[in-house]
């Protein structure tokens, strides 16, 4: 080997070094960005509320930050309105995300058909899911309203009913009721998402079905419902931590009330901090439910794990 | 095209640079329901007379008023002055979030024609003067003549009287089965209190510190649960209801009576013309009790210039802009002369509210005022309203919350 070859092949061995170095770097320094914003803005606020959990911080006693440890924790379990906000919180959860996904899944095998205006029917069936919470809320409470809304009116007319129903002011009701707003405003995020699944199944598969002869009901149960089997758990797991800290229709149509009828987890923590200032208190219901929403947040990245591998 | 940007670059310059000659800017949060907000006129002409202080005003929606200004005071990015109410003022001297203003108020000039004995009633509950009144009001019975006459009804003054004739004037107009009028119009949301109160805090040695879990106390209370479970004179919304629907209601003619101040006085006499008047509320348990609506504006304790920011608050207290300044929400002026030339509103309606000044009566000032307005008060009579607890589970409540 020549002095010339030797050098050159060392220079080589740089450069490649350098090249792999540079691979190695790049990925972290483009990633880097995001994970210093996402630092600063989600995981720095998370650590602060457990820190503020564990204290008496009550934001009108500024210079008061005591340390309580668990006493907020155990102030909570032993507090009436956080059972009831937790019976709520999974009423709420356990209806509004099925009810999401079978109007979402009707709505996209309909919008799945061959019709004329299709275009149209797939941009309009998005409008709920595009308008502002606060603009949904507003709408539904006029729909709702005991003595001028439209629901009363259309079923005091069909007979259903014989007097107006105070829907949101109702205990009974009140629930329920927001219950129907949620499901009309999520299910456009079901619908689409399903649309998305159907369209990525061969069509020669319907084909081959109908070539042996199976109905349209085995159809759907074997070829159409096994491909958007995906598509339909990682909605309804990302609509669940949504749904879940998500309190924004329900504290602008109730406020929560009448009573404790319509209080949630999240508005309950919300109300504590922001209305009563109490920080330690609100933290403390805040970092409860985020423990029990973790289950379901390690089920998601478990799925999304393999997904990826 | 080119030049155009120049040109428009140059006059954005020259915008802000005119903007940023004045020596000092008072950032100011207020709340008004009025669409007609007539705030920039009065910083147009208090501008024109200070040519150095410019004024940012901010109208900030009443909902979550208080919710912001906390946490701005503890965030460190408060206003330099913000429209303030009495049940939040001891929560703010112990946030120490104003600045007292017994040495501006010994020096002006405008102290002495302020109405009787009102800087007595804002005064901070460590005896320093932090509040400077801006508009008050008193509640009083608003009702619908019209519904009173055609059932030969006189107008009720006391408790049982009242019952009796929302009980009458609770009715099926048309035959259709439903309900058409009613009664009352009962406020069970936020800020509904006040009704509450005057039901129950008239009896003799009930207030919301002493006495409240009293057979007295809770008569109160039952009084209101009755009304609305065994006598059905609210509409079934009462509950829920708050400002807009108890007004909504009574100018649509679906309640005969229901409580609030003359601010919206004006807005009902367009909607039903001479067929609304006002009363004192009724004596109940053998008192009267009505609440008086006072509104102030403050000095934070983090204003830039305080000077610059007395100057502006007193400036809203003085004579004429005092009375401009009511016009817009519609409420009563602090200044005598302003008050002595008030020809807003009709005459019936100041009347029912002078002769409801002597009974009338501010929240207590303590810490707890403010918790108990916003969420044990509403939380609790919702409660009551829909039979999940008792009266006195509610009067306990809130005779705990003041204890503490």
């Amino acid at each position: 080997m020549t002095d010339a070859t030797a050098t050159d092949t060392s220079r080589h061995d740089r450069q490649s070094r350098r090249a792999t170095l540079g691979r190695r770097v790049l990925p972290y320094a483009m990633l880097s960005p995001a994970v210093l914003v996402t630092l600063a803005i989600v995981f720095f606020p998370m650590v602060q509320t457990a820190w503020m959990s564990l204290h008496d911080y009550v934001l009108f006693r500024p210079n008061d930050f005591d340390w309580v440890g668990l006493e907020n924790f155990r102030t909570a379990l032993s507090d009436e309105v956080f059972w009831i906000s937790l019976r709520n919180t999974i009423i709420w959860m356990g209806t509004t995300i099925p009810a999401q996904l079978l109007l979402g899944l009707v709505t996209a095998l309909l919008l799945n058909q061959q019709f004329p205006w299709r275009p149209l029917a797939r941009a309009l069936i998005i409008i709920p899911w595009a308008l502002p919470s606060v603009v949904i809320a507003l709408m539904w409470v006029w729909i709702y309203d005991s003595n001028y809304g439209v629901a009363n009116e259309f079923l005091l007319r069909m007979g259903l009913i014989q007097q107006s129903i105070p829907w949101l002011a109702d205990p009974d009701y009140a629930l329920a009721s927001i219950i129907l707003t949620l499901t009309w405003q999520g299910f456009p995020f079901f619908a689409v998402m399903i649309l998305a699944g159907l369209q990525a199944i061969p069509q020669s598969y319907y084909e081959a079905a109908a070539i042996d002869g199976a109905s349209a009901w085995r159809q759907f149960w074997h070829i159409t419902l096994p491909g958007i089997a995906g598509v339909m758990m990682t909605a309804v797991l990302l609509r669940l931590i949504w749904v879940a800290n998500s309190f924004d229709v329900i504290f602008v149509m109730t406020g929560g009330g009448p009573g404790y009828a319509t209080h949630t987890l999240p508005l309950y923590a919300f109300i504590k901090a922001r209305t009563n200032l109490d920080f330690g208190y609100g933290s403390a219901i805040a970092v409860l439910f985020t423990m029990l929403l973790m289950v379901v947040v390690v089920f998601y990245l478990r799925r999304t794990g393999k997904a990826v591998s | 095209m080119k030049l155009n940007k120049i040109t428009a670059l140059a006059s954005a310059l020259a915008l802000i640079a005119g903007a940023a000659s004045a020596d000092s800017t008072v950032r100011f949060w207020y709340h008004f329901d009025n669409a007609d907000n007539p705030m920039n006129d009065l910083i147009a002409a208090f501008e024109e007379e200070n040519p150095d202080i410019t004024v940012e005003a901010e109208n900030i929606p009443w909902n979550s008023y208080y919710d912001q200004l906390y946490t701005a005071v503890i965030g460190g990015n408060a206003p330099d002055a913000a429209m303030v109410k009495m049940f939040a003022q001891p929560r703010l001297v112990e946030m120490g979030a104003l600045q007292p203003i017994d040495d501006w108020l010994s020096e002006w000039d405008g102290a002495d024609g302020l109405q009787d004995n009102l800087l007595t009633l804002t005064a901070g509950p460590d005896g320093s003067q932090y509040y400077l009144p801006v508009q008050y009001v008193v509640l009083y019975l608003y009702y619908r003549p019209s519904m009173f006459e055609e059932l030969g009804l006189e107008v009720p003054t006391t408790c049982e009287e009242f019952r009796e004739v929302a009980n009458e004037l609770t009715r099926d107009t048309d035959g259709d089965g439903q309900t058409d009028t009613y009664g009352f119009g009962f406020r069970g949301a936020k800020g509904g209190h006040d009704h509450w109160a005057s039901f129950t805090l008239g009896a003799e040695g009930v207030s919301l510190t002493d006495g409240l879990a009293s057979e007295a106390g809770v008569a109160g209370t039952q009084f209101v649960a009755d009304l609305f479970q065994e006598d059905g004179v609210f509409p079934p919304s009462a509950p829920n209801d708050g400002f807009q629907e108890i007004i909504g209601a009574f100018k649509a003619g679906k309640t005969a009576m229901t409580i609030h101040h003359i601010g919206s006085a004006n807005g009902m006499v367009e909607a039903l013309g001479e067929d609304v008047a006002a009363a004192p509320v009724p004596e109940c348990g053998g008192g009267r009790w009505t609440a008086f609506g006072d509104e102030s504006t403050a000095v934070m304790a983090n204003a830039e210039d305080p000077e610059a920011t007395w100057k502006w608050i007193s400036y809203l207290s003085s004579e004429g802009n005092n009375a401009t300044f009511n016009e817009a929400t519609g409420q009563l002026p602090v200044v005598k002369a302003d008050s002595d030339s008030w020809s807003l509103h009709p005459q019936r309606f100041v009347q029912a509210t002078v002769d409801s000044l002597p009974f009338a009566e501010m929240l207590p000032s303590s810490n707890a005022t403010a918790d108990f307005v916003n969420t044990v008060w509403p939380t609790q009579m919702q409660r009551v309203l829909t039979g999940d607890i008792e009266a006195a589970e509610m009067n306990e409540t809130i005779a705990e919350l003041f204890a503490e």
